[in-house]
């Protein structure tokens, strides 16, 4: 891959950070109330 | 099997569900970024069409279960209907977060701006806007029964918007890209991307189905006790 190809990669990692955080914070949000409901 | 046993089982089954879901996400994570192409002319920022679409796919998805369920309930008068309507439409909500978000994180390196007021974007945002009012409502009203009326008029206003959203490439000028696989002819997308596409559908809809299990199981069990809101 060269170098130009790598422009712009700090788009690409906040997306898949961001969508990790929102999908996998609100499993555990659920995950959490579930625990509080034992 | 008691009420309350059943809204434990299915909160059970569906945290599994979503555990599966999750770890198909890091595998598309890793098919996206490692085993897919950079495509030539937007480069890396691109393969946030993994995440992107399919969030947009879900939450369309889910608005219009929500409008579906909604017209059901107002048929039926089945409260567990509008349980399901409320479950999805929390998890629509945040699959929209998701689409928000990815969005214009895709359109700063591609169109040179973060958002722009064409009909597609407007739109999203409007029945994001919606739905979040949907849930508001449901707080506000105390008496099951009206509560469940008014959301399902509500969702099923919310569903309407929903082929708008989709056709709005066609119904105006905007700048938004036109569908490339929902279209009336072939997908005009090569193997490489579009099996990664694919797989991200996929896992974003067995996400969904985790997310509104667990969410259906949650409120079944805190009716069950008594309860009005899950908290």
């Amino acid at each position: 891959m060269s170098a130009d190809s790598y422009a712009n990669a700090g788009y690409l990692i906040a997306a898949y950070v961001v969508t990790a955080v929102i999908l996998v914070g609100y499993a555990l949000l659920l995950w959490r109330r579930s625990r509080t409901r034992e | 099997m008691t009420e309350r046993d059943e809204g434990r089982r299915l909160t059970r089954r569906g945290l599994r569900i979503s555990g599966l879901g999750l770890a198909g996400l890091a595998a598309v994570y890793l098919v996206a970024l490692r085993y897919t192409p950079v495509e030539r002319f937007q480069g890396l920022p691109q393969k946030i069409f993994y995440l992107h679409v399919p969030a947009a796919w879900s939450a369309l998805l889910a608005f219009s279960l929500v409008g579906i369920a909604g017209a059901l309930y107002l048929w039926l008068r089945d409260p567990r209907l509008d349980l399901f309507a409320e479950s999805i439409a929390e998890a629509g909500l945040v699959f929209s977060c998701v689409m928000l978000t990815t969005g214009p994180l895709w359109g700063k390196p591609v169109w040179g701006t973060w958002w722009t007021w064409d009909a597609r974007l407007t739109l999203t945002l409007m029945l994001f806007f919606l739905f979040l009012g949907y849930r508001v409502l449901r707080g506000a009203i105390q008496e099951p029964g009206e509560r469940a009326r008014f959301s399902a008029v509500v969702g099923i206003l919310g569903m309407v918007l929903v082929p708008f959203v989709h056709l709005s490439v066609y119904l105006f000028r905007t700048l938004h890209p036109q569908p490339i696989v929902l279209k009336p002819s072939e997908p005009s997308l090569p193997w490489e991307m579009l099996r990664t596409l694919l797989l991200s559908v996929g896992v974003y809809t067995v996400l969904l189905i985790g997310f509104v299990t667990t969410r259906y199981g949650l409120g079944r069990a805190a009716e069950a006790e008594g309860e009005r809101d899950v908290r």
